[in-house]
């Protein structure tokens, strides 16, 4: 079935939806699907059955994600430890993603006219080739599609995220592009897979499991948290609005503790380029103790070039990003040419 | 029509909240007094699991501070209690999401989790009041030790988990209980930190960069190897988030809410206790 579900909310949905507006609306919402299987068995269903039950809930919960204009939405679909699970599920479960990914890529179109810009997040060599190859089409595909975006994220755990993060910026070290010193919480979630995205502001978990299963754990962390009961291929309009909801009720509390937070990472970079500023003096100085106004120059001249630093190691992250998809791309081009 | 809109919307949120001052108001009076009629039926129908069973009532309305005999009973009963448990976390987080906390309620809750035979109990708030007043929480728990268990400190040893302390004094050979008061420091703050370090070990050639992996980030990020990831925390307070609660450790625990750790009962920790015992995590498969 199709990623894009056409179809209008009807009278009291949109009533709903319109009053849901009136307050302040989630920009990113990231759900962790879960509960397929329990479906499965309750409906008398295969497990597979369940799982592409599951997709179709998650293609309509776009739909109404959309016509509530919440532009950004975050799936977990896979994660490292699933590959735990038999080999039979784990084939099923790479199965239903080949041919959905190979669906997307004959939507391309009609993509393109809802503007739904696709990434997948993860550690992505983890995947058979073909998928990879397949990932990346649908990615490259997509990428200049700006009105509405979907993450989804397969063979991904939070804590492999984190670690490839802090082996980017050390292999930024390692290139010269930045210093140690430079490391820091904001550098951090720069070299996270979802990188260009907000934090979500707000986490859905059905099937009433109440933990985050290593997702988004970094991303989530002032984010509000719904957990709700009901089964994923069950969710429906008004348990997304129940979450919405929560997230309205919660929002001035976790702005405040956002904001707190803010200014407690901006104190934490000062105290970084403090301490870069006494150790330039130093060097520079001449046993003399240096005045407000020298001082004041160091540390602009400091933060300047820590950002350009920054800047120029950011762009080479990225290049190395886009050529692993559009190197895997000519792979899958090539490879296709060679058959025929 | 915009108009009209917000109205209903805020007339909708404005509904919610009443709700909620209802149901915590109806708690309070439950516990106090048993409450009228009316109450009690009014509570049947919002929040059914608050209305107290009869052996409840009976520990309720049990002396705080009493005699030794009473003490020992109570200890008795609460280790009891943990064993029936089908089963118990090693290590809980209590996540403190109210403005002004109290050191006192608090207390109590280490006291119960630890007499209930849970072996480390973290305490977090994301304002970072606790570890700023540790050694007011550090008396509070001394005090409510002797209260509630009749024991002298000597038994339990309270301890804060220093950050950037990287000669960390931790004595694991004993079994003793013990507590750690995190702040918002101990999150991301923490993870940087141990990223920096091993950048500045890519930078003196220590190291590559193709070298790091998760449990080397893990074990840096492990105070004591004996340490296990919160497998529970329990969230006091309305609002749905962790606040910046140690994000690495987090991946597998279960959160459950208690609306506030204001005068929270013992049936309330146990009510999460319980809540974990029964949960079932399946790890991926």
């Amino acid at each position: 079935m199709s990623w894009i579900r056409e179809g209008e909310l009807n009278l009291l949905e949109k009533i709903a939806s319109n009053v849901l507006k009136a307050g302040p609306m989630p920009k990113h919402v990231a759900f962790i699907m879960d509960g397929n299987r329990r479906f499965a068995r309750k409906k008398n269903m295969e497990r597979q059955e369940g799982h592409m039950q599951g997709f179709n809930k998650l293609a309509e919960t776009l739909r109404w994600c959309k016509q509530l204009s919440i532009p950004e939405v975050t799936v977990y679909a896979f994660s490292i430890e699933n590959f735990k699970r038999t080999k039979e599920e784990v084939d099923g479960l790479l199965d239903l993603a080949r041919q959905k990914f190979e669906r997307l890529l004959e939507e391309r179109e009609n993509l393109e006219k809802h503007g739904v810009c696709i990434r997948v997040l993860g550690d992505l060599n983890m995947l058979p080739l073909d998928l990879q190859q397949l990932i990346a089409k649908a990615v490259l595909t997509t990428k200049t599609n700006n009105k509405c975006f979907l993450n989804v994220c397969f063979a991904y755990t939070s804590r492999y995220e984190i670690t490839n993060a802090v082996r980017e910026m050390a292999w930024g070290v390692e290139q010269g592009l930045i210093k140690a010193s430079d490391v820091s919480e904001a550098l951090l979630s720069e070299c996270l897979y979802s990188n260009n995205s907000p934090n979500p502001d707000l986490l859905i978990r059905t099937s009433g499991e109440v933990r985050l299963s290593d997702f988004l754990l970094w991303q989530t962390s002032h984010s509000c948290l719904v957990f709700q009961s009901v089964l994923w291929p069950e969710y429906t309009f008004w348990n997304l609005c129940e979450a919405i909801l929560q997230y309205q009720l919660n929002h001035k509390s976790i702005q405040k503790a956002r904001e707190l937070h803010r200014e407690e990472q901006a104190l934490q970079q000062l105290e970084a380029d403090r301490a870069c500023v006494a150790d330039l003096l130093q060097h520079q100085g001449n046993g003399k103790p240096a005045d407000a106004k020298r001082r004041q120059e160091a540390l602009h001249l400091c933060t300047a070039s820590r950002e350009a630093r920054v800047q120029d190691f950011l762009q080479a992250l990225k290049q190395k990003r886009n050529h692993f998809f559009s190197d895997l791309y000519g792979e899958a081009v090539s490879a296709y040419e060679s058959q025929s | 029509m915009a108009l009209l809109y917000g109205l209903l919307w805020r007339l909708l949120l404005a509904l919610l909240r009443v709700k909620r001052a209802l149901m915590s108001w109806l708690r309070g009076r439950l516990r106090n007094r048993g409450g009228s009629l009316w109450e009690r039926m009014a509570a049947a129908l919002l929040l059914p699991a608050a209305l107290p069973t009869d052996s409840q009532k009976k520990l309720e309305r049990s002396p705080v501070s009493g005699s030794r005999a009473d003490t020992g009973s109570r200890r008795a009963q609460w280790l009891a209690d943990g064993k029936a448990l089908e089963k118990l976390p090693v290590h809980v987080g209590l996540m403190v999401a109210e403005e002004e906390p109290s050191f006192t309620d608090i207390a109590n809750l280490v006291v119960w989790c630890m007499a209930v035979g849970v072996s480390y109990v973290s305490v977090y708030d994301h304002h970072g009041i606790f570890q700023k007043n540790n050694s007011h929480l550090q008396e509070e728990i001394m005090r409510q030790q002797q209260n509630l268990l009749g024991l002298d400190g000597s038994k339990y040893n309270v301890e804060v988990l220093s950050n950037g302390g990287d000669e960390h004094q931790h004595c694991v050979v004993s079994c003793r209980p013990t507590v750690k008061v995190l702040s918002p420091e101990d999150g991301k703050h923490s993870i940087v930190q141990a990223a920096r370090k091993l950048c500045h070990a890519v930078e003196n050639k220590e190291r590559s960069s193709r070298d790091i992996n998760v449990s080397m980030l893990d074990v840096m990020l492990r105070e004591s190897k004996n340490i296990p990831d919160p497998e529970l925390v329990v969230k006091f307070g309305p609002v749905n988030s962790t606040l910046g609660f140690l994000p690495w450790h987090i991946r597998l625990t279960e959160f459950v809410s208690v609306p506030s750790h204001r005068n929270v009962l013992y049936e309330d920790l146990y009510g999460a206790l319980q809540r974990y015992g029964v949960c079932q995590q399946r790890l991926g498969q």
